[in-house]
């Protein structure tokens, strides 16, 4: 069994490495003879198995037209290995941008397909993944999004994915294997847990649980917001009543007292990832809340600052560290 | 991996696609559906129409394997009475109609269309029609439109329908071409055949038999000739030699009957005659029996037939289908120099006390020419001395069945006159048989083939003479000339005969000239059908490839196979839009290009580093003739080049460029530029 099992590796391992040399990964790949292959279904080795029947039956009877059906149907089949390969040539894949996603959840992976000539129920899917069918393929671009089951955190390749077609007669499966070159941070899964947040709140039990937080002030810009009646006449926004956006008034805030620090000082501790999920879920927390913080990973230190751009960030430098190997320290 | 359970429903648009296949595939069938299985493919018929239009449910799987098991049944109990072959096909449209009730997902789908194609093929045993060959290659394309819907569900009937034929008409030159290079195999082991009724000659004759066959339009066989066709009197058919006779019908002998039924065990008994031969091939339509025809002393080497001792033919098999065979026929040819004992005491035993003044009759010829030769032309003469009629509609005669004809009625038909100077040949001491065949054919001009037609059965009689063997006398010949001279036709009309029972036969337009040689024109097409697609075999498929190829030779077939297979895989792949010639070219840029070309020849180059305006100015100055011409010309380009326009109008603009340039360039040309 054993064997065997290194046997099958060694071979997936020649396999992965062929394609690879064949099919290069790439953002933006157009299938092309290299790139396709096709082989008959199950239905399609029926249909040869008929088209013999067909032909001894013929023969036996000395009847020409049995065997012209015959010949016939081997001619389709010929004429569907064509068209099978034309519904995958000149398919053009572009991997566009995945959306934000946790450890645990189906990642999505966006592709964009477009083709010069009409093209049509196309299957794609990553190994093991479900499978999304695409009914037509036209010149216009068309996205689709391409589950993929992931569980863990860090920079997740989907791998080769797999597109197939059956199409006309399903005689013949043409198929590619197309590495899109589409890796994807996938962040840490989040776990509800105070003792972060109450942790910085116990430093400075004379602050109010406020801190870190924006109050109306004069020192940043915030926004505008729609102008009441009686407010400064220095605040409005004279420039978008011009525009004739209506009167508009100018929001100013400034930051509330000293910034929150989240910090994970030993790296190597065995429940590394329980602290990360609870450090994703904190920072999740307070971006929502719209609150100023930092962050410190080991020796790394990421500058207090607020908004989605520096929560993705964090995010991201928490997803990439390494796992904690056991012995390792 | 497949697809998940959701992809594997069947669609609204495939369940339409397999309403309209399941009546195209079963319809043709008709005629071999016992009322059973004909009930139940309608019951499934409507219960998948009341699915589809959604007024029932699906019938639940006890009750199609339930319906499967008691139609089983019956077949099985059914089966001896409509035929082994029959009861299959019986039992397999029934496991089609049931299998198509209760479809549940793509792969039944799929098993109904294989089923489909097969049933197609069933059809063609007894269908071989031009007609039933295009409407099954129509059903065939529907059947594969059925595979089609699988996978385009969202689009009409009419664009599913074109892909599907669309795929059917490019499969088939490349079908063609493998019909052509294809081994033709002989049977590889026997199969049941089917059940069905005979039609043609009996093995037994009595009076009045082949009145039932003058009634029939319908075709008995074709035969070409290598050299011109020999004439009519010349033209007759052997099919059967009856020598037993009981005094109301006659009969074959069992000894002939024996190796008869013996066939596929025996080999022939019978040697190539020697002397001059005449080449013939001939196209028996299925008569369901196993008799075929040849004139005189026939002989033929193909495969499936035995050279019978009687100089007749035989096929191993039931004519249940078109079947060609070659023969050569020897006239000159004396059948049976030395006739064995047992032979002559066999043709000329008669029963006791039958037609006792026939007899006398033949007493008296013998007693006044003991010569055989001179005896028998006095019988022939007998004829046409006494006042004998010729009529399709003889007078009914009585236990006496040839004194009653002979001496009362003297009218009858050629079995008959047949029977009569057999009996007279007989009595008078000489060995005679009834032969019955056919007499005569209607020779098609154009094609150059004869078709010979029921109507024209007919029986004659054999006589044993003294170093000539078998000679044929034709009672027949001698009451109604014509009818062996010219043909059936020329003595009886047509509406009286054949036509009486056949009001839509195509022989009736042989009435109206025009209509005549259309009738005649379908008629070749069909016999070229028959000869070149049903009858092609080995010797017509060697001839072929030696017509197109020269010498013949594996490797001549193998390049000439790859070379047909490539053009045709280039010319579906180009109709599939896989190959492109010339299609990413700017079509604008390359005429600009050309005009420059043209106007460099004529003595004005163009500065690469100068735009299209400036050019144009340059161009005006040097020749002014052609100024406006040329402004337009630059206008559409620039406008075409670096302006955004509406498909419409880009398309609208296109035109207008090219046909401006077509305009300048015949200036230019004709030097029309100063």
């Amino acid at each position: 069994m054993k064997k065997n099992g290194t046997k099958e590796s060694r071979f997936n391992l020649w396999w992965a490495q062929w394609l690879n040399r064949r099919l290069p990964p790439a953002s933006r790949v157009t299938l092309a003879h290299k790139s396709i292959f096709i082989l008959p279904t199950g239905f399609g080795l029926f249909w040869i198995f008929l088209v013999l029947i067909l032909f001894v039956f013929g023969t036996n009877y000395q009847n020409n037209l049995v065997i012209g059906l015959s010949i016939l149907l081997l001619s389709l089949f010929n004429t569907c290995i064509i068209y099978s390969y034309r519904n995958l040539a000149g398919l053009t894949l572009n991997a566009s941008v995945s959306p934000q996603a946790y450890a645990g959840e189906t990642l999505v992976f966006p592709v964009k397909l477009s083709s010069s000539q009409p093209q049509f129920e196309v299957l794609l899917n990553y190994p093991d993944n479900q499978m999304k069918v695409v009914k037509a393929i036209g010149k216009e671009p068309i996205v689709s999004l391409i589950p993929f089951d992931n569980l863990v955190r860090g920079q997740i390749s989907p791998g080769r994915l797999k597109i197939e077609s059956r199409y006309p007669l399903g005689l013949c499966r043409a198929w590619s294997h197309v590495n899109l070159n589409n890796p994807h941070i996938v962040f840490a899964k989040p776990l509800v847990s105070h003792s972060q947040l109450k942790s910085i709140d116990a430093d400075n039990q004379n602050i109010t649980g406020d801190r870190g937080m924006h109050i109306p002030g004069v020192d940043e810009f915030k926004g505008l917001k729609q102008h009441i009646p009686g407010e400064s006449l220095k605040q409005v926004a004279w420039k978008q009543l011009a525009q004739g956006r209506g009167m508009l008034s100018k929001e100013f805030q400034q930051p509330q007292g000293e910034p929150h620090w989240l910090i994970i000082e030993d790296l190597n501790s065995p429940d590394l990832e329980k602290q990360l999920s609870e450090l994703t879920w904190a920072i999740d927390k307070m971006s929502g809340r719209g609150q100023v913080f930092g962050l410190i990973i080991g020796r790394k230190k990421i500058l207090p600052s607020e908004g989605d751009a520096h929560r993705v960030h964090c995010l991201q430098e928490l997803a990439l560290l390494p796992q904690y190997v056991e012995g390792d320290s | 991996m497949t697809y998940s359970s959701q992809e594997e429903i069947i669609s609204r648009h495939s369940l339409l696609w397999l309403l309209i296949v399941n009546i195209a595939v079963l319809a043709p069938l008709y005629d071999k559906l016992t009322p059973w299985s004909m009930a139940i493919c309608g019951i499934c018929l409507v219960w998948r129409f009341g699915i589809f239009i959604g007024k029932v449910a699906k019938p639940p799987r006890y009750l199609v394997t339930a319906l499967a098991i008691a139609s089983a049944i019956t077949l099985a109990l059914v089966t001896s009475e409509i035929g082994l072959l029959n009861g299959l096909i019986n039992l397999l449209i029934l496991g089609y109609a049931l299998k198509y009730i209760e479809m549940r997902n793509r792969r039944d789908v799929r098993t109904v269309v294989l089923v489909g194609y097969f049933l197609i093929a069933i059809t063609f045993i007894d269908q071989q029609s031009i007609f039933y060959a295009v409407n099954l290659t129509f059903v065939t394309g529907i059947n594969t439109c059925v595979l089609v819907s699988l996978y385009r569900e969202d689009v009409k009937l009419k664009d599913t329908a074109r892909i599907g034929f669309k795929l059917l008409l490019q499969s088939l030159p490349l079908a063609a071409l493998l019909f052509l290079v294809l081994p033709r195999l002989p049977p590889l082991w026997m199969v049941p055949q089917q059940k069905s009724t005979q039609t043609g000659l009996s093995d037994e004759v009595s009076f009045g038999d082949i009145t039932e066959l003058t009634r029939s339009a319908a075709l008995a066989f074709r035969a070409e000739f290598s050299m011109s066709p020999p004439s009519n009197q010349q033209l007759y058919w052997r099919a059967l030699v009856m020598e037993d006779y009981d005094g109301s019908k006659w009969t074959q002998n069992s000894s002939i009957k024996n190796i008869e039924e013996n066939t596929p065990f025996t080999t022939p008994r019978r040697q190539q005659p020697d002397g001059s031969s005449i080449q013939y091939s001939v196209i028996a339509e299925p008569s369901n029996q196993h008799w075929l025809f040849g004139l005189d002393a026939a002989f033929s080497s193909d495969t499936g037939i035995i050279n019978l001792p009687d100089y007749r033919l035989y096929s191993v098999r039931t004519v249940d289908q078109k079947f060609q065979y070659h023969v050569d026929s020897y006239p000159q040819y004396a059948m049976d120099k030395t006739l064995d004992s047992t032979v002559r005491r066999l043709n000329l035993r008669l029963p006791d006390d039958v037609n006792p003044r026939a007899f006398e009759l033949a007493q008296s010829f013998e007693e006044r020419f003991p010569d055989p030769e001179t005896r028998l032309s006095a019988m022939m003469r007998y004829f046409t001395e006494q006042p004998y009629f010729y009529t399709l509609t003889p007078p009914r005669v009585g236990p006496q069945q040839i004194d009653d004809f002979l001496f009362e009625n003297k009218a009858g038909f050629c079995v008959h006159y047949a029977s009569a100077l057999t009996f007279l040949a007989r009595a008078s001491g000489l060995p005679a048989r009834l032969v019955t065949g056919y007499q005569g054919g209607e020779f098609n001009q154009s094609a150059g083939y004869l078709s010979v037609y029921q109507y024209m059965a007919h029986a004659w009689t054999e006589v044993w003479v003294e170093n000539r063997g078998w000679v044929r006398f034709d009672p027949t010949a001698m009451i109604a000339p014509e009818r062996v001279l010219e043909g059936f036709d020329a003595y009886f009309q047509a509406q009286d005969s054949y036509l009486l029972d056949s009001p839509f036969s195509p022989l009736r337009l042989r009435e109206f000239p025009l209509l005549n040689e259309l009738r005649l024109t379908l008629a070749s097409i069909d016999y070229y059908w028959s000869v070149w697609v049903l009858g092609f075999d080995k010797n017509k498929q060697e001839k072929i490839l030696q017509k197109l190829l020269g010498k013949v030779t594996q490797q001549k077939i193998a390049i000439f196979m790859l070379m047909s297979i490539t053009l045709i895989g280039l010319i579906i792949a180009y109709s599939a839009g896989l190959l492109h010639f010339n299609r990413g070219k700017d079509r604008v840029s390359t005429t600009y290009l050309r005009m420059c070309y043209l106007l460099e020849k004529k003595g004005v180059i163009r500065d690469k580093r100068l735009g299209p305006t400036d050019f144009c100015s340059i161009v005006e100055q040097a020749f002014p003739g052609i100024a406006t011409d040329f402004r337009r010309f630059t206008h559409y380009y620039v406008a075409l080049k670096y302006q955004p326009l509406s498909p419409h109008r880009r398309k609208k603009t296109v035109k207008l460029f090219l046909s401006q340039s077509r305009k300048l360039k015949l200036k230019i040309i004709k030097g029309k530029t100063s």
